[in-house]
């Protein structure tokens, strides 16, 4: 019989393992980002050679001084480069949302859009930029992040009322409360859009709220990074809980899970991690669905595995999947979220019909 | 005296559940709890978890109030077993028997080789160990139940609390899992809705209507006129 007290307080040695297991899978998950982010780079509409895009970026990131054409530059640094980082921070970040909610909801279908996270993210950013609410001192991403959480009030004090108060009760009551939150949200939205909007702008923002990738500038990758890592780290902090949630709250709680800490904590992380994302670009469907999904199917349960699985799996996805809606159409640019649902939803289909939960 | 119920009552939507109960399980003891359906064992039980937080009253794990305690250390001296705890997902019986270990484990204190052979012994203890790669889906319900009393003896609980573990298998299993029970010799508070199974007990505390209407051994309590009062039936032990 082991004694229990050998199992007590971490140590420093604790933490030199725990480093001593990460830094393989963390360079080897970097490494494939990188390389989809480089593929962003390169691949366009205008032809650019790879020498050129190299010599870009040992201009601006190590200041060398190669002679390159200031208009391939400008489309490399500024444009391709941007996207293509803020597209890995965002399929990264929506897809470990996704992992988190249908852990914590036990629900396949859990995602940030069920939730009507993602809704409330729109009807707040509409509301800061397009009603002018807050007299033009609340920004788009603080609307967002405010309507973001007031959905998740809204939906999770529903589906609380609804008597969702006991484990496999609440998952379908908070589903149901979702929809019904989403589907209020996206009618606000709609209200707000034909009461304040003209024309021009209304189209700007159907065009944003599908998901899209334009204008995103380098103030926005610096923001979506950070709130990237940052959620990342907390929720691969909790991927032990997480994999307790497996047989419900009860079973959770019982091997020692602090449940309503954890859900709470995991839920805010999730909330910010959406509210950051559809402020830069928009509500972008089914990478919280789909993606954790098929993270599940190659590495397995274990929260340990599929949180930073379904990270890179998203970051790659959205990465082409924002190559492709620039260059499918020739001399336009499709909204993401067109590109991410026409992939996803068939995915998802031959997932339904599998019949299981991988 | 491992665990103490003093005056517990739980009451939710303005109706109460449990009113009152205060108990005594006694280290080494093997409580069976008896009651009509609606009698409010399954609450109980929670609240001697640390699954609900009574209204009234507490419960004292070792002296120490639950509530002062952490979910963690809790979990490290006293295992709880459901009804029936089911998944979807498509996980091994080992990684079920695993997230046992939950307590003792953090991201700075990560699973070692030790727990791999906490994880096989509580396996062997119940008789799964070769079924421990199968996929959750395919064990039979006796089945799940082993696993889910394995993830509690991984936890090395003091005391195992279990909510009418048999309740959803044929005869051979139910005596299989109380036999398993009963040979592990840990303290162990179980509620029963077969009566013929609280017969083994050490001792039995019968709750009707929320309330704990008596406390003894089988043979002071499962009398004919008792039967009668508690479940309305006539009958008799032979």
């Amino acid at each position: 019989m082991v004694s229990k007290t050998d199992f007590e307080a971490p140590s420093l040695s604790g933490l030199g393992k725990l480093f001593g297991s990460l830094w393989r899978p963390l360079i080897g998950g970097a490494a494939i980002v990188c390389a989809a982010i480089l593929s962003g780079l390169l691949i366009g509409e205008t032809r650019i050679p790879p020498d050129i895009a190299f010599k870009v970026l040992a201009n601006k990131i190590f200041g060398a001084n190669y002679d390159v054409n200031a208009i391939d530059s400008d489309i490399l640094w500024s444009y391709r480069l941007t996207r293509a980082i803020v597209a890995a921070c965002c399929g990264a970040g929506l897809a470990i949302s996704g992992v988190v909610l249908q852990a914590l909801l036990r629900n396949a279908l859990a995602e940030p859009y069920l939730l009507g996270i993602s809704a409330g993210a729109s009807t707040g950013a509409v509301l800061a930029t397009v009603a002018g609410f807050g007299g033009g001192a609340v920004s788009l991403s603080a609307g967002a992040f405010g309507g973001a959480l007031a959905a998740f009030a809204i939906v999770v004090s529903l589906a609380h009322f609804a008597g969702g108060g006991t484990a496999r009760k609440g998952s379908v009551q908070i589903v149901l409360a979702g929809i019904a939150g989403s589907q209020l949200f996206n009618a606000l939205t709609s209200f707000i859009i034909a009461r304040s909007a003209n024309s021009d702008q209304a189209r700007g923002i159907m065009f944003w709220l599908m998901g899209n990738m334009s204008g995103v500038r380098w103030e926005d990758v610096a923001v979506a990074v950070v709130i990237v890592v940052i959620g990342f780290i907390v929720i691969a902090w909790h991927a032990r809980p997480l994999d307790a949630f497996t047989f419900g709250t009860d079973a959770a709680a019982s091997v020692g899970v602090p449940v309503r800490r954890v859900q709470t904590v995991l839920i805010l992380t999730t909330a910010l991690l959406t509210a950051a994302m559809v402020s830069i670009v928009g509500a972008i469907g089914f990478v919280g669905l789909v993606i954790p999904h098929m993270a599940r199917f190659i590495v397995g349960h274990s929260h340990a595995k599929l949180i930073p699985a379904a990270a890179v799996f998203g970051a790659v996805f959205l990465i082409f999947a924002d190559i492709t809606s620039r260059i499918i159409i020739p001399g336009q640019v499709l909204p993401i979220g067109v590109i991410t649902a026409l992939i996803g939803a068939p995915v998802f289909a031959a997932i339904l019909i599998r019949g299981q939960r991988t | 005296m491992s665990l103490t119920a003093d005056n517990l009552s739980w009451t939710s939507r303005g109706k109460t559940i449990v009113e009152g109960i205060s108990l005594d399980v006694q280290p080494g003891e093997f409580l069976g709890l008896i009651g009509p359906n609606g009698s409010g064992k399954s609450t109980f039980l929670r609240l001697l978890a640390g699954l609900r937080r009574p209204s009234t009253g507490s419960v004292l794990l070792k002296g120490e109030p639950l509530k002062r305690m952490k979910q963690r250390d809790i979990a490290r001296i006293m295992a709880f077993v459901e009804q029936q705890a089911d998944t979807e997902d498509a996980l091994s019986a080992r990684a079920a028997v695993r997230l046992g270990r939950t307590p003792w484990l953090s991201p700075l204190s990560p699973w070692g080789t030790r727990d791999d052979d906490i994880v096989a012994r509580a396996l062997q203890d119940v008789q799964m160990q070769d079924k421990a790669d199968q996929p959750w889906h395919t064990l039979s319900g006796g089945e799940k139940q082993r696993v889910h009393i394995a993830r509690a003896l991984a936890q090395q609980p003091e005391l195992l609390l279990l909510d009418e573990p048999t309740n959803h298998l044929d005869i051979r299993h139910q005596i299989g899992i109380l036999n398993l029970l009963h040979k592990l010799g840990r303290t162990t508070v179980i509620a029963l809705h077969d009566l013929n199974h609280a017969l083994d007990c050490d001792r039995i505390a019968v709750l009707m209507d929320g309330r704990l209407r008596a406390v003894g051994t089988a043979d002071e309590l499962l009398t004919e006129e008792f039967l009668y009062e508690t479940f309305g039936i006539r009958g008799r032990f032979v």
